[in-house]
């Protein structure tokens, strides 16, 4: 008998680039990609508007950003020529799922052209040939780092709302009495690090300055971390002496590569992640009694907060500002300390995944990850990643087994 | 004094761009079907996804849409610190990145987002001129 998956979608159109082979005049593997898409939008009638995944071979970022949509699922798997019909699988396994149903694969690789081109540099996947044309136009202005593009987006939301980068501050000194209570964080106590323990607001914004107006202490910090955990069936879950955190919801969501891109910068793609989680889950922002987010600066745990309904727009400080999110408080957030002052080590979405499973599995105060008063009663959290410069978005709604 | 920083190798879509600075002017790329200016320049227009695509010369003005102060950065830029980069709303539509002159990078409380601002070039080596944008003197 076949397979539930079996026939649960089709390839409905298939085209190439305009010119393909040994192109006279030397071409990007971008603009491969990009008048392949057209082409098959055209043949199909399917207006790219409709495109919901994107699935290429590390591309997917830069495509979507290209053509200024913002798709709903986002795979990059890049494991050689066979990638593409591992697509296949995975769009398959995405429609019949339900989240979505128009899927676009797409290839880009200028083989013949890159040797006369040369290299540009660029990311993974993107091949010889090019700088991308958001990073042409943007390369002279001395941008670089995470927070001399995080805080124009600071700025901007300051502008908006009338709020003073002081308000933000709160975020990271509440974190921090987060991490005073949890032995692995690295910034856990002054005997572990000559800068850890407790902070104030004040001392947060006499640091120093790193791009105006972020302190070195609105910061995250970049150190090592390792994780992992296991995704299994009920099945699989039943039979082991592990306690169950059930995924009721996931969304994901981008809205730009390039923060040039970014259209409104005090909004992530988060808005549209978290929805996508949150009906997934038949869940709301009030039935969350508990957060993890991506700290990767104050802005981005603000605006974060913000996106997924947990405060009002402009408002998402006020959650550590007025207490809510600290110990003690009724909606804890960054209960591990954060990427702000327990670990970050450039990509912070497993440990917001770790916290989340300790705490909804009542293993966060074993002595060890977590003090007296780490572990929470929260029997719901949502979790949201944020990668790149406020760019893709991750977010799940994970409940407890005794939900 | 040779240009120090980082100057951009011109795209095999984007010579028009270049070709303009190096003469004075800013040229944008726009949808000769739904009218949109897009920046930065693509294949297809991120607004209706058209291929009809031209150049015009945009006006060279535009407002502060937001800025920072950046105070530690790497490679050779870092000697310049502190400066400021703003993000453009041009008059045109859509947005451009600059290092913004005109300012006084000590005290960005004096910067106003909404400022006016003008661009101007400046000659990088024979083929590149990269626009900088100046904030415009109040009245």
């Amino acid at each position: 008998m076949p397979a539930p998956l079996s026939r649960a979608a089709a390839i409905v159109g298939a085209a190439e680039a305009n010119e393909i082979g040994f192109s006279e005049t030397p071409i990007t593997a971008l603009q491969l990609h990009i008048e392949a898409i057209k082409n098959v939008s055209d043949q199909t009638g399917i207006p790219l508007s409709r495109i919901e995944g994107v699935f290429s071979t590390g591309w997917s970022t830069e495509l979507c950003e290209h053509l200024g949509i913002t798709p709903k699922y986002i795979d990059t798997t890049a494991v050689g020529g066979c990638s593409f019909e591992m697509h296949v699988h995975h769009a398959l396994a995405a429609i019949y799922s339900g989240i979505i149903d128009v899927a676009l694969i797409s290839h880009g690789e200028n083989g013949h052209s890159a040797r006369k081109l040369g290299s540009g540099g660029g990311n993974y996947g993107r091949g010889a040939g090019a700088a991308s044309p958001a990073a042409e136009m943007t390369m002279a202005y001395g941008l670089g780092s995470a927070p001399s593009n995080y805080a124009h987006a600071m700025v901007r939301h300051m502008h908006r709302y009338g709020n003073t980068s002081e308000d933000y501050a709160h975020i990271a000194k509440v974190t921090r009495d987060w991490a005073t209570l949890n032995p692995r964080a690295a910034m856990y106590s002054k005997e572990k690090h000559p800068f850890g323990g407790p902070i104030t607001v004040e001392q947060v914004q006499e640091s120093r300055m790193i791009t105006w107006p972020l302190t070195i202490l609105h910061c995250c910090m970049v150190v090592d971390h390792g994780g992992a955990v296991i995704v299994a069936s009920p099945k699989v879950a039943a039979s082991l002496s592990t306690k169950p955190v059930w995924i009721a919801g996931a969304g994901e969501s981008m809205s730009h590569g390039n923060m040039l891109e970014m259209g409104d910068f005090t909004k992530t793609s988060a808005r549209y992640s978290a929805e996508a989680a949150y009906t997934m889950a038949g869940l709301g922002p009030s039935d969350m009694e508990m957060a993890q987010i991506y700290d990767s600066f104050t802005i981005t745990a603000a605006i974060t907060a913000e996106m997924l309904g947990l405060a009002p727009l402009g408002e998402g400080h006020s959650l550590w500002k007025d207490g809510r999110a600290a110990p003690g408080g009724d909606l804890p957030i960054n209960t591990n300390g954060g990427g702000l002052s327990f670990n970050h080590s450039g990509m912070y979405g497993m440990p917001l995944l770790i916290e989340a499973y300790r705490q909804l599995s009542g293993t966060a105060e074993d002595g060890v990850n977590g003090d007296k008063g780490k572990q929470q009663s929260a029997r719901t959290c949502v979790v949201n990643g944020t990668g790149g410069s406020l760019s893709t978005t991750g977010t799940l709604v994970l409940v407890s087994d005794d939900d | 004094l040779a240009y120090s920083k980082p100057i951009p190798k011109p795209g095999t879509h984007t010579q028009p761009f270049w070709e303009g600075t190096k003469n004075g002017k800013l040229m944008l790329p726009k949808c000769d079907d739904c009218s949109h200016v897009h920046w930065y320049p693509r294949h297809i227009c991120p607004h209706c996804h058209s291929t009809n695509l031209s150049w015009i010369e945009a006006s060279g003005q535009g407002t502060i849409h937001t800025f920072a102060v950046q105070h530690m950065t790497f490679g050779p830029w870092a000697e310049e610190a502190p400066f400021v980069t703003a993000y453009i709303d041009l008059n045109e539509g859509d947005r451009m990145l600059t290092v913004l002159r005109g300012v006084d990078p000590e005290k960005p409380e004096d910067i106003q987002i909404g400022s006016a601002v003008v661009v101007e070039f400046e000659q990088a080596n024979e083929d590149v001129s990269i626009p900088f944008w100046r904030v415009v003197e109040e009245g």
